[in-house]
């Protein structure tokens, strides 16, 4: 009877936990999704409404043609063609200089490894800022300035992916390269048939986040480019704010497009997204 | 006879080369941080300048915000390769003086004469009007309409309407509506004004000694001491915050955005001449000017066609047109005589006291490290007005500070 009684509150007391739990989850989710909210509902208000205080939160007419006005500011539609292109070659460059470097790093013997990879993550504490001049000043040399080569191959390489992969190669059993060794496997074909598909969540978190970053990229791409046809859409935003002000309602409106894709990218690729941030601890 | 048909044969031929060279298809490169709202303008000004001169294309490039256009600027002097004109702020500019190709020399007397006096100093260098203004605005009184009958004329007007007008409307201990409000870390010019106002400057006429603590300074700092406790003190546009403030000192430029704001916050805004100092009413002239760049990467035809497209934006019609555009203000005397800017200005009776204050401009003083006596001059006065140290400690403190930048 005792033991029933205490089972009953176990579950009773349980229950409230999950309670609890799901409140606090939905205050955080509410949290999140406030900005997102503001955006939305800014980009569907006049340029008064945009600036009322307190906020509004809902404006009393829809004026959705913000969208089509923010849309004739800038030419968007080369924006998001140039913001495509470079974010998808940057990403595929990445990924595969990330998994030859980290499994060079992680599973091979050669003279000065530790000594190049902690080099290499030394770079990691030079701040990019500072690199922007002597950047341009490399790139100007080359002629790449204002062309996409400026835009994709200095990005093709992240120390940072390197570091990621390579912690997570290094989980898997060397027994597994002995077999394949055994079973006359070349180490290429080793590399991009087992290890790539067995670290799967951390090459896709590799990829979302160069992906992400090469998206939302602005300082780079304005300093490495002089042609409205070279520019993306981060570029694009910048056109709504000026030194005396903001046109929040457009700018609203352009910044609801430009996260579209990112939107629907997240939506398809959520699981890994997610799985992969769990794996390596990134916050 | 023969020679001399010889020689006027040579002579035509001559004259005519020359006259092909000068009209041979140039192309220049102009940086600009003229967002979206200002682009079409600009565009309209730069189609009208191309119809004029056939022969030269004219490559208008957003570089972004001021910052990321003074970036690019300083970048590409590291990497050789400038653009032929740049709309730049004097501080990014007096470094890199000696790459600068003056445009005065290239002007008619009576253009540079036309140029308004407050924006000549900031334009020249080593005597030589080097660059020349483009988009210049000048700090005037914004107030509520609706509790201000008349602005306040004088610095104890300004003081005593302040005053007056900082509530607490529901007692609850904290003010509701401040007299004036000001943006001490992002505007510290707000300070110079004053400064100016009070008859004193950052340093003397030579550079050689900091005399921002001299009694002008200290007349200066100890009124807007006495203002702290009627100051809305923040670093966000003004217009964020019209609800909480009776009265403040802003941009011309900012016009549009504060009349909305102000609309928002249910008032008549009105628009006056800054109160006047114990010495002036002046102002300060904010905004960029033009300027070309003698560097090997530019042929000379660039330059000389840059030099013409400065002076196409000088003239009377064309900085009016880009006054009314924009929300700045014409740049030269004979454009506030137009009959376009006088029908504007009575059209928009605000631009009245914009005007009247722009004639008593002055601009930033050229020394080469005012850039870095801005940020201390930022952050000081900032930590005056928002009560972290005192008013003459804070304005010593800046003195102090300043000091070794003279001789850097």
């Amino acid at each position: 009877m005792r033991s029933r009684r205490s089972e009953v509150s176990y579950t009773a007391r349980q229950r409230s936990y999950r309670l609890l739990l799901y409140v606090l989850m939905l205050v955080g989710c509410v949290i999140m999704l406030l900005p997102f909210f503001w955006m939305l509902t800014t980009s569907l208000k006049t340029e008064a409404g945009a600036m009322r205080m307190p906020p509004q939160w809902i404006p009393a007419k829809l004026h959705w043609e913000n969208y089509a006005v923010a849309w004739g500011m800038a030419p968007f539609g080369r924006y998001f063609f140039n913001s495509f292109f470079v974010s998808i070659t940057s990403t595929i460059g990445e990924v595969i200089t990330t998994i030859l470097a980290a499994y060079a790093f992680a599973k091979m013997r050669f003279f000065g490894k530790n000594v190049l990879f902690a080099i290499l993550l030394g770079t990691l504490m030079i701040p990019g800022e500072m690199l922007l001049v002597p950047n341009y000043v490399t790139l100007t040399r080359l002629g790449w300035l204002d062309h996409y080569e400026a835009l994709i191959i200095p990005w093709m390489v992240s120390v940072f992916g390197i570091f990621l992969l390579r912690q997570f190669f290094r989980s898997i059993p060397d027994e597994l390269w002995d077999a394949a060794r055994i079973d006359g496997c070349p180490r290429g074909r080793y590399l991009w048939r087992v290890v790539v598909p067995l670290s799967k969540p951390a090459v896709l978190t590799v990829a979302l986040f160069k992906f992400l970053g090469s998206w939302n990229a602005y300082q780079w791409v304005l300093m490495m480019t002089n042609t409205e046809s070279m520019r993306t859409v981060p570029v694009g935003l910048a056109t709504f704010s000026s030194d005396i002000g903001t046109a929040y309602h457009l700018l609203m409106a352009a910044s609801v497009m430009a996260i579209l894709p990112i939107l629907i990218l997240f939506f398809f690729t959520q699981k890994q997204f997610i799985q992969g941030i769990a794996r390596t601890g990134i916050k | 006879m023969l020679r001399k048909i010889v020689v006027g044969l040579l002579g035509v031929l001559l004259l005519g080369t020359a006259a092909m060279a000068a009209n041979e298809p140039v192309t220049i490169d102009f940086w600009h941080a003229m967002s979206s709202g200002h682009q079409p303008n600009l565009q309209a000004l730069i189609t009208a300048f191309q119809a004029e001169y056939p022969h030269i294309t004219v490559t208008l490039t957003y570089q972004g915000s001021y910052s990321a256009l003074q970036g690019k600027i300083n970048a590409a002097v590291a990497a050789g390769n400038l653009p032929t004109m740049a709309q730049v702020y004097e501080n990014w500019v007096t470094p890199i003086e000696s790459i600068l190709y003056p445009i005065g020399p290239h002007m008619t007397m009576m253009e540079v004469g036309d140029i308004v006096d407050g924006l000549v100093p900031s334009n020249t260098y080593n005597g030589v009007l080097t660059t020349v203004p483009f988009n210049k605005s000048i700090m005037v009184l914004y107030y509520n309409a609706d509790l201000i009958a008349t602005p306040p004329a004088t610095w104890a007007e300004f003081y005593d309407l302040a005053k007056t007008l900082t509530v607490d409307t529901n007692g609850d201990g904290t003010i509701d509506r401040f007299g004036t409000g000001l943006r001490p870390a992002a505007n510290p010019e707000q300070f110079l004004v004053f400064l100016d106002q009070a008859g004193g400057s950052i340093l003397n006429a030579d550079w050689t000694e900091v005399t921002i603590n001299d009694a002008a300074g200290m007349a200066a700092i100890q009124f807007l001491g006495s203002l702290i406790p009627y100051t809305f003190v923040t670093s966000d546009y003004m217009s964020d915050h019209m609800a909480q403030v009776a009265m403040f000192i802003d941009t011309s430029a900012g016009y549009n955005y504060n009349k909305t704001a102000a609309t928002n916050a249910g008032y008549a805004l009105g628009v006056a001449m800054l109160p006047v100092g114990p010495a002036s009413q002046s102002s300060m002239i904010q905004g960029t000017n033009l300027a070309v760049f003698d560097v090997p990467n530019q042929t000379q035809a660039q330059k000389d066609a840059a030099v013409l497209l400065a002076r196409f934006l000088l003239r009377a019609e064309n900085t009016v047109f880009w006054a009314m555009k924009s929300g700045y203000q014409p740049v030269t005397r004979s454009a506030y005589e137009t009959q376009a800017w006088k029908d504007f200005v009575a059209a928009n009776p605000y631009q009245q006291a914009m005007s009247a204050q722009m004639l008593l401009g002055f601009s930033q003083i050229l020394h080469p490290n005012y850039g870095d006596m801005r940020t201390i001059l930022s952050t000081k006065f900032d930590e005056i007005m928002r009560g972290a140290t005192g008013a003459l400690d804070g304005l010593n403190s800046m003195a102090e500070e300043i000091e070794p930048l003279l001789s850097e």
